[in-house]
């Protein structure tokens, strides 16, 4: 089967079109269906403007964390490795296995007043669960092994010789990240930090539960859209739903556009 | 120093919440644990979830490894941009793509489709989420299988279909398995796409992950944790034995 014959190809586009591509062209047709002046007016709704604050205010927080943990992570499990980063190489994966909502639970478990460290934290002053801290715990926990994932792999197949190289003629540890590590896994990171930024903006489930999902306060736009959904409030739910598919088609173009360079990249270095 | 603040980071948000889990899982004792995760709500629910991401993750199995192939070996107006649209679920939140298909197929549906409520509904938005992993799992292998083999079969007449079935589908089998396994466990524990198209009606349409939530907002944070210990349990076990036998599959092959 050298070439699959026209009948797979028409059925495949068939299934990926039908699954993938009208849930998307809806959404737009959704959004444009009651006319610009309509969207104009439910785009500076008041609850669903809040929300948007509240998303970008845990971008900024939680992804710089995780994009450090995982470059940070992955250089240990590859370069030192030890019993321990062994240990770190498994957990780190966890997240994948777990269920959103399972996430909320287990972190309201630990951290919520009646929880593990409740009481030690509402001494302290605390508030992690229904307040900010705890979305952007949550939104790490569940795009935490997103960056290393895409980091390992490439480490270890580019080996350390010019690191070592480097470490010979002298040059020291931080300027060997910075011009040679940092720069050969720069397109797999980019890769990663993408696919984290999506993961947490999309994030459901898990925000659900520790963010207690009160409107103009604790509520991320993904909330905004399930809540206006189920106010009947359609229209403004697939407004909000344009803005996150305009932002996903986005993150579709740099993830195809870094996978191509990874290809590439692989292929330069078998050559 | 670093090793430390990475330790300390992995375990606050994993090994601590986690263990909090099985604490309050099992600190009414094993048969409050079980009685728990074995009412008939839940048994109901966790049938009903497995079911429906088994048939989901082979359906986007097959059909995976039939993308796969399209985006390797044919050639053809806008590949590129069907190589692009197969992340998709990965870039599009879960809610979207679950108010979108109650929408499409609910009772309001432009197609006069109604699956909400039911089996087919669930399977549906599963199939949207994990569509990708077997395709992205089945691509890079089948990229790099040589054309040697399948073209000396075919020039001693095998047919195409046999050509597949004892050429490529061994190559690209522990591939496909990986893949197939990250899907279901994935689907195991979906929510947000889910949850609009399937009603969650108890014993008929309800997903595990809908009852721990119901459970939660109940207050009955003892119960949810035992349902949630069964469902973290299913998916660890399904990623571990796909990685197994993938890997004995492999080995197999040398």
């Amino acid at each position: 089967m050298k070439r699959p014959s026209l009948a797979l190809r028409c059925l495949v586009l068939l299934y990926v079109a039908a699954l993938l591509g009208v849930p998307l062209v809806f959404v737009f047709q959704q959004a444009f269906s009651h006319g610009w002046a309509a969207l104009w007016a439910a785009l500076h709704d008041h609850a669903m403007d809040e929300a948007i604050l509240l998303t970008a205010k845990v971008v900024v927080l939680a992804v710089p964390l995780n994009v450090f943990f995982g470059i940070g992570a992955s250089l240990w499990i590859v370069r030192h490795p030890s019993r321990i980063s062994h240990v770190l190489d498994v957990l780190i994966d966890i997240p994948l296995a777990i269920s959103p909502i399972v996430v909320g639970l287990i972190l309201e478990l630990a951290y919520a007043q009646n929880g593990w460290f409740g009481s030690t934290f509402s001494k302290l002053g605390w508030k992690v669960m229904f307040s900010l801290p705890g979305i952007v715990v949550a939104s790490i926990f569940v795009s935490l092994p997103l960056v290393s994932r895409q980091v390992i792999p490439l480490l270890r197949e580019i080996g350390d010789h010019q690191e070592q190289t480097a470490a010979t003629l002298g040059a020291k540890p931080t300027r060997i990240f910075f011009t040679i590590t940092l720069r050969s896994i720069a397109w797999a990171c980019a890769y990663g930090v993408t696919l984290t930024l999506a993961r947490v903006i999309g994030e459901y489930g898990a925000v659900l539960i520790v963010s207690g999902n009160i409107a103009m306060l604790t509520q991320t736009l993904t909330l905004n859209i399930g809540a206006n959904f189920e106010n009947f409030n359609g229209y403004q739910g697939f407004v909000g739903a344009l803005l996150l598919a305009l932002v996903s088609v986005l993150v579709l173009v740099v993830i195809g556009v870094a996978r191509h360079r990874l290809e590439r990249k692989r292929h330069d270095s078998f050559a | 120093m670093a090793k430390g603040v990475a330790l300390g980071y992995i375990s606050l948000l994993v090994l601590i919440p986690l263990a909090a889990l099985l604490t309050n899982a099992f600190n009414h004792g094993l048969g409050a644990f079980w009685s728990a995760a074995t009412g008939t709500e839940s048994l109901d629910a966790l049938r009903l979830t497995v079911t429906c991401s088994l048939l989901a993750a082979i359906f986007n199995a097959v059909a995976g490894t039939a993308t796969a192939f399209v985006l390797v070996r044919d050639n053809f107006w806008g590949k590129a941009m069907l190589n692009t649209i197969i992340d998709l679920p990965f870039a599009l939140p879960t809610v979207v793509a679950g108010v979108t298909f109650y929408t499409l197929y609910g009772p309001l549906s432009p197609f006069h489709v109604n699956i909400t409520g039911s089996w087919v509904g669930i399977t549906v938005a599963i199939m949207f989420v994990t569509l990708p992993f077997s395709v992205r799992s089945v691509q890079p292998v089948l990229e790099s299988l040589s054309l040697d083999a399948e073209a000396a079969a075919s020039t001693l007449g095998a047919s195409p279909f046999h050509v597949f079935r004892t050429i490529t589908l061994p190559a690209i089998l522990p591939a496909l398995l990986t893949g197939t396994g990250l899907a279901f466990a994935r689907a195991l524990g979906e929510y947000g796409s889910v949850v609009f198209i399937s009603n969650n009606l108890p014993y008929r349409s309800e997903v595990a992950s809908s009852y721990v939530y119901s459970l939660v907002s109940s207050g009955q944070v003892s119960s949810a944790a035992s349902v949630a210990f069964v469902l973290l349990s299913c998916a660890l076990v399904v990623l571990i034995a796909s990685n197994v036998i993938a890997r004995r599959l492999a080995r197999r092959r040398g």
